[in-house]
């Protein structure tokens, strides 16, 4: 039976139809102790849901589907090692990657948590050598850019949390340049190449497989560049400029990179699930090996929150039921990520992928095609940058959205008033948006007088997560929460959250276009198994290229 | 007269020996710690060529005491400051408490580096009507040749407003004045910009002519030539012209970088502040030559240093190029083998027992089985050594000249290959 056909969600369902029709101003004034009633708390994190279109009887019946699809069960299983993700017949660990030291995991008759920590290791010690200086390129000179080359999880993981991290870098460490490049076009590495110091200059080519062709196609080229600016051989610059971060080892010695300049992980460990393990060596260069273990300590502590704690008092799990409710029950198909704080203008993206990667899946676990909605439209922008863009579609458009709200409640404590002034700029702005968006204009005295287009209708349901400060540990537990969430959902929608098979075609399809951009490439016609958008597109830049050549 | 020199480090114990030989009674006056610690056991006297000796005459004669006892303070006539920089706080508390205890005729000479307005700022905390006075008198210290720059110097600088305080301060300093040949007056805080500004000139002569050999050893030409074309300019003159593989020493980057702060406090780019960090770069020089010179790959290998110290005469390695070469080539699993004359016992407390530093009171038996001899300090001993001994010793005859005082044509006539700095 599907979950839709379930009796719990049938009784969901039921609900609804009585709760739609309230609007949460009401819910407000009906009952002033909406907060203390909803909101949650553990490891750093305040969740706020009592903007949302919630009762406390669609919590209990929440906790009824939840109980229903065995999420208890489940939640250990993953921790446990099982195969949570059939279609590839893997487990996964990431939560393992954050497990402290001497806690036995056997994993096919292997110990994974040793395992990680001996990764964990290497890269702590390579970590020293280049913060020590010790790390010497072609010439002789210490490293003092990095270049991080990886795509997707390889990249919006370790970007993400640079970014918010930043701060935490000793000043030796902050002297150090951490760039990331991804696009597989080139663009981002051109213009870096112009500005860095080849004999310097450090890549970390990040990549599972090894064989991502948008993270070779860019090593290539830096590999180029540096013997270009050296005169030195091949295999002398793959020694001395490149790391290779991979789950593959073979592929990454035939690209050349030996095996001491190798950090290895798992195929347990999904690509988007990765920055905690010897992925994150740019975030390790960029904040420190001490701030980097912070940051897994604090993720840990909300593993064991979710893994421990009831399900009626559990962040993660009150999260995913909660944007379940929005999205099979109110009918909400679009989500908006707005952070408070520059420092997290990288976590729309990386949620993006965390999410509609994970559950952007119509098939259930069984194999069967699904009949209800699963992982919504997800975006975001750092809140009060997207005040000046899409909020008013938030406002007044004809989309319902449900909003992520996030904000550190405390900021620059030993820095200038006007810096502290600024941040409760940004809280106050925070506070407003959702608000205003819950209650629409019934905030003002006399709103019904306004004209139409002068009119808010409020009732746009959002969470707001509170963190006490953004550092290392609050950042990892905020994190994870959103990792749990994930599956949580999935859990739910009867999906599998760790496979990605939908990006799977579209590269062979490129790599059978590939070869009609050469020079020598017959002229192209729809004939030649495609379309014909397709080839008209194809001739259209092959015709180009002779007029220029 | 009686004067009480304040500090612990070469500064203060050459002022406290060169004053009390000219017959002051003087009191030098240190951290607990330094004051009953034997003579021969503190670096900076260790260190210093002929100032242990001196030291012991002084105090045999009776004109030299040294004590810890903070309640003699009002007996002296002369208070004489010469704290580390980051001591600060230290000399404020002194002269605060001097100018209860000793209400009139207190005169204190201050030769700390605590930057450009100090003096004035001590000087503002007395009262100059009842003759309190701080007078600057930049230090001549040159680390190897300290005595002789104490007590025979050329240059003199005072830095005071106060009619008293000169007379007082030129009447301490007339038995030093025999070869003097520019005594200039000038307020505290031009005395403290031109002791800034005279060591920010030498460094960044250093720095250039170091970029200088640098870039030499690219478009092969020979720095020696160019140094000799470019000194017989009147205009530029001969000294502080010598590449090499960086300068160090205590005193003299201390007031760079404090120097360079300045500059920078004022959103200035400084000139400086480039010369410090090139200079950095400068001491690696050597490591550099030598890791392209194997092609990348110096695991396993043993390589010589001649000279520790950060010049030859003194047995101070502070911001000595030897500890970034040393630091360098072990990260790098090189066995290295050191000698110097002096310094030897500072490199042993630096970095203990390191398994794969060897330290040799020998300079040959440090040559033996290495593939490369890198030439750091130029201490005489190592201007014309047995080069058959050398080249019989050696796994890899490769000499890299860190301060070019080897013939490269000899070198190489010899079966040694040679690599200066900037030929």
């Amino acid at each position: 039976m599907a979950v839709n056909q379930s009796p719990a969600w049938k009784a969901l369902q039921f609900h609804a139809a009585d709760l739609e029709q309230q609007h949460l101003k009401d819910m407000f004034s009906a009952n002033p102790e909406r907060f203390q009633q909803f909101s949650f708390s553990a490891a750093h994190c305040l969740l706020d849901l009592s903007k949302q279109r919630m009762s406390s009887h669609t919590l209990q019946l929440l906790n009824d589907l939840a109980e229903q699809q065995s999420l208890k069960q489940k939640i250990l299983a993953m921790f446990d090692g099982e195969v949570v993700n059939p279609s590839e017949s893997r487990p996964a660990l990431h939560t393992a990657l954050r497990q402290p030291e001497n806690n036995p995991l056997s994993v096919n008759g292997t110990d994974v948590n040793a395992e990680v920590h001996r990764s964990l290791a290497k890269m702590e010690k390579l970590v020293n050598q280049i913060h020590n200086q010790q790390w010497r390129g072609f010439d002789g000179s210490p490293i003092k850019s990095v270049v991080n080359i990886g795509v997707g999880g390889s990249d919006l993981g370790p970007l993400m949390t640079c970014r918010a991290l930043g701060q935490f870098a000793s000043e030796q460490i902050r002297a150090m340049d951490i760039h990331f490049v991804s696009s597989m076009d080139g663009s981002q590495l051109a213009r870096l190449l112009n500005k860095l110091d080849p004999a310097s200059t450090l890549f970390i080519v990040s990549s599972k497989s090894f064989t991502t062709i948008d993270t070779l196609a860019n090593a290539n080229t830096a590999l180029e560049w540096l013997i270009n600016a050296s005169d030195v051989p091949p295999e002398i610059i793959t020694q001395h400029h490149f790391i290779g971060v991979t789950a593959t080892p073979a592929k990454a010695v035939e690209w050349g990179i030996p095996e001491q300049n190798q950090l290895h992980f798992w195929d347990w460990t999904g690509g988007r699930y990765s920055m905690w393990s010897v992925i994150g060596m740019a975030i390790a260069l960029q904040v420190g090996y001490d701030n980097f273990r912070r940051f897994l300590d604090g993720a840990w502590a909300m593993d064991c929150h979710f893994k421990d704690s009831a399900l009626d008092s559990n962040l993660p799990v009150l999260l995913a039921l909660t944007e379940v409710w929005n999205i099979n029950f109110l009918n909400i198909h679009a989500h908006a990520v707005l952070p408070y704080d520059g420092r997290l203008e990288h976590l729309p993206a990386y949620l993006e992928q965390l999410e509609m990667e994970s559950n952007g899946k119509s098939v259930s676990l069984s194999g069967e095609p699904i009949s209800y909605a699963t992982c919504p439209i997800l975006w975001g922008e750092v809140g009060p940058n997207a005040q000046h863009a899409f909020y008013q579609l938030l406002h007044q458009g004809t989309e319902a959205v449900m909003c992520d709200f996030i904000a550190p409640a405390l900021r620059y404590e030993d820095q200038s008033e006007e810096l502290q002034k600024q941040h409760q700029l940004a809280l106050a702005n925070c506070l407003a948006q959702s608000r205003l968006l819950a209650l629409g204009d019934s905030v003002l005295e006399d709103a019904d007088s306004a004209p139409a287009h002068k009119r808010y209708r409020g009732n746009q349901p959002s969470t707001t997560i509170m963190l006490d400060r953004l550092t290392p540990e609050s950042f990892g537990a905020l994190i994870a929460m959103y990792e749990h969430k994930v599956y949580v959902q999935s859990v739910i929608w009867e999906i599998n959250p760790f496979d990605q098979w939908g990006v799977e075609l579209g590269k062979q399809v490129a790599t059978s276009l590939l070869s009609s951009f050469d020079d020598t490439s017959p002229d192209y016609t729809a004939a030649d198994n495609t379309d014909s958008s397709t080839a008209g597109l194809i001739r259209f830049v092959q015709d180009l290229r002779r007029e220029n050549s | 007269m009686k004067v009480k020199v304040y500090g612990a480090d070469l500064s203060a114990w050459v002022a406290a020996a060169c004053l009390a030989r000219s017959g002051n009674q003087v009191v030098i006056e240190g951290p607990d710690a330094v004051q009953t610690q034997p003579l021969e056991e503190i670096p900076a006297i260790r260190d210093e060529p002929g100032l242990l000796d001196q030291i012991e005459q002084q105090i045999s004669s009776g004109r030299l005491i040294r004590s810890n006892d903070t309640s003699e303070q009002h007996s002296s006539d002369i208070h004489w400051l010469t704290f580390q920089p980051n001591e600060r706080p230290a000399a404020e508390a002194l002269v605060s408490k001097l100018s209860k205890t000793i209400p009139h005729n207190l005169l204190i000479i201050n030769q700390c580096n605590f930057g450009v307005g100090f003096t004035d700022q001590l000087q503002n905390t007395l009262n100059d009507e009842n003759n309190q006075a701080v007078v600057y008198i930049p230090d001549n210290l040159q680390q190897g040749k300290a005595l002789q720059g104490f007590s025979q110097p050329k240059r003199i600088i005072l830095g005071t407003d106060s009619d008293w305080a000169l007379t007082m301060t030129r009447s301490l300093i007339r038995p030093y004045l025999e070869n003097i040949e520019h005594l200039q007056v000038m307020t505290a805080r031009e005395a403290e910009f031109t002791k800034f500004a005279v060591t920010g000139m030498l460094a960044i002569r250093l720095g250039y002519i170091n970029e200088l050999a640098n870039l030499a050893d690219e478009m092969n030409v020979d720095i020696d030539v160019i140094r000799d074309g470019m000194g017989a300019d009147p205009r530029i003159g001969r000294h502080y012209l010598s590449p090499g593989c960086g300068f160090g020493g205590q005193n003299f980057s201390d007031y760079i970088a404090r120097f360079s702060d300045i500059f920078e406090k004022r959103g200035k780019n400084s000139l400086l502040k480039t010369v410090i960090s090139e200079n950095e770069v400068q001491k690696e020089l050597l490591f550099r030559k030598l890791w392209k010179h194997y092609q990348c790959n110096l695991n396993g290998k043993t390589v010589t240093l001649w000279g520790a110290s950060f010049k030859p005469g003194t047995a101070s390695i502070d911001n000595a190029p030897s500890l970034k070469l040393i630091e360098a080539l072990l990260a790098q699993n090189v066995t290295v083998k050191i000698h110097d004359p002096e310094a030897l016992d500072n490199i042993r407390s630096l970095f203990g027992d390191h398994p794969q530093l060897h330290i040799c009171d020998n300079a040959y038996q440090a040559a033996s089985l290495s593939d490369a001899l890198l030439l750091v300090t130029e201490w005489p001993q190592y201007w014309s050594p047995d080069y058959d001994q050398l080249l019989s010793l050696m796994k890899t005859p490769l000499i890299l000249d860190g301060r070019n005082i080897f013939d490269r044509e000899a070198l190489e006539l010899y079966g040694f290959t040679y690599i200066g700095i900037g030929r």
